[in-house]
């Protein structure tokens, strides 16, 4: 197989140094509008306007918060609330029924197996925008507005989850367990949530992890079926601190934007490692 | 690690569910739940004021909120599609700027406000004793039968900064000043005229043409549609021009108005210092009072060269609504009571939540006449001198449904002609289109 | 896998694919047909749910078409995702490139990743409105920066230059996804067999050809994927340019779903127009996708015949 042979050219040490150059100023570059948020938020106004750029954080978060909070506008308590029912009921429903189908493609011989397997290829390219309007007036007409169901509930149709389930499963299914479950007589439903699920776990929690995100981060449609303060979720949220209310509390509009990517900073620093790679392996298969 | 991950998402989703329900539920209590929706806290704090004055109706009745600001155009698709739902949720009492109050008076919404006189206020009478400005009746009332008034009068007049008005001219007297820039004439020649006196100085005469367009804006003749179409007052037309001669003399500091190098100016802390600003008195009180630094109890207040009006909000009241009775009594102490314990009178003396609050003018004659409307940011000036007067010039038949809309899209296209962006047939053509195209308004 | 003795399991599948595909007419289906549908009458205004079909049934249609907002909205749209697509594939293969490369072992490449990517999590309006707080005008962080640095003088307006707007929308959407598709290349990258090059290292490729002849090639598949995604997700853009300046100025950053959502929702109602806009726009990632796929078809088959040919070649090598 592979040589020992130190035939490897190493780069020459510039080019190294360059690479680092270049590495960093990215980083910097990715990170320096989220740093300057983080510092403002703890800036009172006058501060920010004397000086917009500074890396010294000052000592006025609490005073900033009081603003934010105290003009009965801006709720990031709710927000984050009506976000998190939302992004858990879909990705709850996604990553379930998503397993549930691609199993069903996966395990079973049945005559219009590959028809349905390529209409989710098919229909996995049509991005949500294009039904909007129509789902909108839908919803409309059934008084069910302002509720998070009709946001929830289409979830269970997830075609590009149940792709990445299927190619997972083809490889890691094992066949033997299950054959053996049913001749210990146990029923079809009963081997998919207790011998299956445990074994596409792993597969099940990264696309959980970015079903989550990205349900967290909608906005489009979120807008037009919520318009009730009470229902806003956090990125309809962000849309108030543009409002002339805040116009000229600078610190408090920091702040306020700090909070809303408050939860998403925690969790990507938690999960990190496997958030990237899940996007890997979302890569690869996908 | 995942399956706790999971158990959590679970255990924060019931969690979640549980608080969701429960504020959910606060509202089924014994009191009967009074909606509200407004743009900004004003209205919401006066009905709060008013069960605090009124404890035996604050038993009975709990005020549930909504406040979205009118930023990116929020306000209107919420409060259009709670009226439009209907039922338990739907607003009993909601507002309307003078932006887009036709649109709820006379205009496309105008089917979900109740007429005053069916919540049983005895409008005729009431009106003429408060002597309530006649535009406001004008723009709230939908065949004739009012249906929304505001509690404001927005009377414009020209704030000028006191220091920059004596370097210049002389002297900060109001009556000098308003000779200068030409008061009662309604006109912009002699306003130029003290602009390029100004700018000799070192000293720009507005912030930005932001500061001239309401003025423009509202003594126009007509509005922006007239017969179904799309049609361009020859005054406002003239705001093309206007604005250019601002910019290219460089008589301003090219602001853009509601933006940060707007509120800069009012505290000298712009390129030029500049001498005032046009507005109502609220722009004193809400907007220039917190914004003045420095250079607070340093300005004045005169005529204004052009007559107009800007701003306001409008109450009013859903005809679906099971509370009349409550919604009535709120409504005239807001807008109708010129009594000393009326909103109006707290409201332009300053004193609705105990002494020294911001002062404005209100919308009832009666109740200006016997306030007092003395500020220290003025230098002890009444401001109800310049005020006053300067409501007889608003003009209420000359706003449109659309016209937040439409005047977004006008002021962007000024804008690019000033800066040279394009010329003046184009800005003018693309306005059309921005209306044609969003809008269903005929456009020739 | 075989049925049980007579026992078929297959109606099993039919059975658990049922939640999906109730759910799928409800929510999508019915919702898409209802769209195309709506295109065709004169559904407009406030609180209105009837509607009745237009004499000329594609009015609506040839409206939009000719409506000189949506060309411009097309044009924004196609132009932004120009500026930000190119530059952003460009960075992430050289990234891809440099974490990769067994010649150069760059230290805290974990570190890098996880920095680079972070962007591509955050909600884009919160990005949008934190970068409308960044570029404002006179005083902003940007501003100062450049200040500071000597580049300007003054501080500029960059929301009010049409250009400049356009340039912040496009770096923005760019900042947002360089990480991610770098990802995604890498784990491509890692997925090539080895054996390759090994085979590439023994004929004394340097890392720029092994890069270009034997790295690009293998990530086709990869690199379509990228790009039909970048494709659908351009296309629709609307977080970005919405919070950010709303369309401004003057248009600038007008992009499709800004406009249809404009159509809907800022003061007329017309949910006909915008209707027909959506299926319009929906054609439109259709015909792109098909001659994107059309276009890799070709390229694909020969250039992985070519690597075959040099991996054969190779073993050949070896194997005497």
């Amino acid at each position: 197989m592979s040589k020992s042979i130190t035939r490897v050219k190493r780069v020459g040490k510039p080019f190294v140094v360059l690479m680092y150059a270049v590495c960093i100023f990215f980083a910097i570059m990715s990170l320096f509008p989220f740093v300057v948020m983080i510092i403002n938020s703890t800036r009172n106004t006058y501060q920010v306007q004397q000086s917009a750029l500074s890396f010294i954080p000052s000592t006025h978060l609490l005073e900033n918060l009081k603003i934010l909070t105290s003009k009965d506008i801006f709720h990031p308590l709710l927000g984050f609330l009506n976000s998190l029912i939302i992004s858990s009921g879909t990705t709850l429903c996604a990553v379930y029924f998503s397993t549930l189908t691609a199993y069903a493609i996966v395990a079973y011989q049945w005559k219009l197996r590959n028809a349905f397997f390529t209409m989710i290829l098919a229909v996995m390219m049509i991005p949500a925008q294009v039904t909007s309007i129509g789902f909108y007036q839908m919803i409309y007409r059934v008084h069910m507005t302002n509720n998070f169901l009709p946001l929830i509930l289409p979830a269970i149709a997830s075609p590009s989850m149940v792709f990445f389930m299927r190619q997972y499963m083809i490889p890691s299914l094992p066949m033997e367990i299950i054959e053996s479950a049913r001749v210990d007589g146990c029923r079809e439903f009963r081997i998919f949530n207790q011998i299956v699920i445990p074994m596409v776990k792993p597969a099940m929690a990264t696309q959980g992890i970015f079903c989550f995100v990205a349900s967290w981060n909608q906005l489009f449609l979120p807008q037009i079926l919520l318009t009730r303060k009470n229902k806003y979720t956090m990125p309809i949220m962000v849309s108030l601190l543009k409002g002339d209310i805040y116009k000229t509390e600078y610190g408090a509009v920091y702040l306020g934007l700090a909070l809303t990517v408050l939860p998403l900073f925690v969790v990507y620093f938690v999960l990190s490692k496997y958030i990237i790679a899940g996007v890997a392996l979302g890569g690869v298969k996908g | 690690m995942k399956k706790s991950l999971i158990v959590l998402l679970m255990l924060a989703l019931a969690v979640s569910m549980v608080f969701a329900n429960a504020a959910a539920e606060t509202g089924a209590g014994k009191k009967t739940v009074l909606n509200v929706m407004s743009f900004t806290d004003e209205v919401p704090k006066m009905i709060e004021r008013y069960f605090e004055l009124h404890p035996e109706e604050a038993a009975k009745y709990e005020v549930n909120t909504t406040i979205i600001a009118t930023t990116d155009g929020l306000y209107q698709p919420a409060l259009d599609e709670a009226l439009a739902q209907g039922g338990a949720g739907a607003p009993d009492i909601y507002c309307a700027e003078a932006a887009f109050i036709l649109k709820y008076s006379q205009g496309d919404a105008s089917q979900y406000a109740a007429t005053y006189k069916s919540l049983g206020i005895d409008v005729d009478k009431l009106i003429k004793e408060a002597d309530i400005a006649q535009y406001t009746i004008d723009i709230g009332s939908r065949n004739g039968e009012l249906v929304g008034l505001g509690y404001q009068a927005t009377g414009g007049a020209f704030i000028y900064n006191r220091s920059v008005a004596k370097d210049a001219f002389g002297s900060d007297d109001p009556a000098v000043v308003a000779e200068k820039i030409g008061a009662g004439t309604q006109s912009w020649d002699k306003f130029f005229e003290a602009a390029a006196e100004l700018r000799k100085k070192g000293y720009a005469i507005v912030s930005g043409d932001g500061d001239i367009w309401h003025a423009i804006e509202n003594s126009s003749d007509k509005g922006w549609i007239v017969n179904g179409k799309l049609y361009i007052d020859p005054k406002r037309e003239a705001f093309l021009d206007l604005s250019k001669k601002l910019k290219d003399n460089d008589y301003h500091n090219d602001t853009q108005d509601w933006q940060e190098g707007w509120y800069a100016d009012m505290k000298e802390a712009g390129a030029k210092k500049v001498l005032g600003f046009y507005g109502p008195a609220w722009l004193i009180n809400y907007v220039m009072a917190g914004n003045s630094g420095d250079t607070y109890g340093d300005w004045g207040v005169c005529a204004s060269n052009v007559g107009f009006f800007w701003g306001g909000t409008w109450v009013l009241a859903n005809k679906d609504t099971t509370k009349k009775d409550i919604v009535a009594k709120i409504i005239t102490w807001i807008t109708l009571d010129y009594s000393e314990t009326g909103l109006q009178y707290f409201w332009a003396n300053g004193t609705l939540n105990g002494e020294g609050g911001t002062k404005d003018t209100v919308a009832s004659g009666t109740v200006m006449a016997k306030s007092d409307g003395k500020l220290d940011f003025l230098n002890n000036q009444n401001m109800f001198e310049a005020f006053v007067p300067a409501n007889k010039y608003a003009n209420g038949k000359n706003l449109t449904q659309y016209d937040e809309t439409i005047n977004t899209y006008w002021r962007d296209q000024v804008r690019q002609y000033t800066a040279g962006a394009k010329t003046r047939e184009q800005a003018i053509a693309d306005f059309k289109t921005q209306v044609k195209e969003n809008l269903d308004v005929i456009v020739e | 896998m075989k049925k049980n003795g007579s026992f078929s399991y297959a109606r099993y599948g039919y059975l658990f694919s049922i939640p999906f595909i109730v759910a799928y007419i409800i929510f999508h289906l019915y919702p898409i047909l209802y769209t195309l549908i709506i295109g065709f009458t004169d559904l407009k205004g406030l609180g209105k749910t009837s509607f009745t079909f237009l004499a000329n049934p594609l009015q609506n249609f040839k409206e939009i078409l000719s409506s000189e907002l949506f060309r411009t909205a097309l044009k924004n749209t196609v132009v932004i995702w120009i500026t930000n697509f190119i530059p952003q594939i460009v960075f992430a293969l050289l990234f891809t490139a440099w974490f990769t490369s067994p010649r150069c072992k760059l230290r805290g490449q974990g570190f890098f990743k996880v920095v680079f990517y972070m962007p591509n999590i955050m909600t884009a309006a919160t990005i949008a409105v934190l970068f409308q707080a960044l570029f404002s005008y006179p005083t902003s962080p940007v501003n100062d920066l450049l200040m500071k640095l000597g580049i300007i003088s003054s501080p500029f307006n960059f929301q009010v230059s049409k250009l400049s707007a356009k340039l912040v929308v496009a770096f923005i959407q760019f900042w947002m996804w360089y990480g991610y598709t770098m990802i995604i290349l890498i784990s491509g990258v890692l997925g090539i067999n080895p054996e390759i090059f090994e085979a590439a290292e023994i004929d004394g490729c340097s890392s720029s050809q092994t890069f270009f002849r034997i790295t690009l090639p293998c990530l086709k598949t990869i690199i379509l994927y990228v790009l039909i995604t970048a494709l659908i997700g351009g296309l629709t853009m609307y977080d970005i340019p919405r919070m950010y300046l709303n369309g401004g100025p003057d248009s600038s950053t007008l992009t499709l779903n800004v406009f249809i959502y404009n159509q809907a929702f800022s003061g007329s109602y017309m949910y006909n127009r915008a209707a027909a806009a959506s299926v319009l726009v929906f054609l439109l990632i259709g015909i792109c996708s098909v001659f994107v796929f059309r276009m890799y078809r070709d390229k694909d088959q020969k250039k992985t015949d070519r690597v075959r040919r040099h991996l054969a070649a190779g073993k050949e090598a070896v194997n005497e």
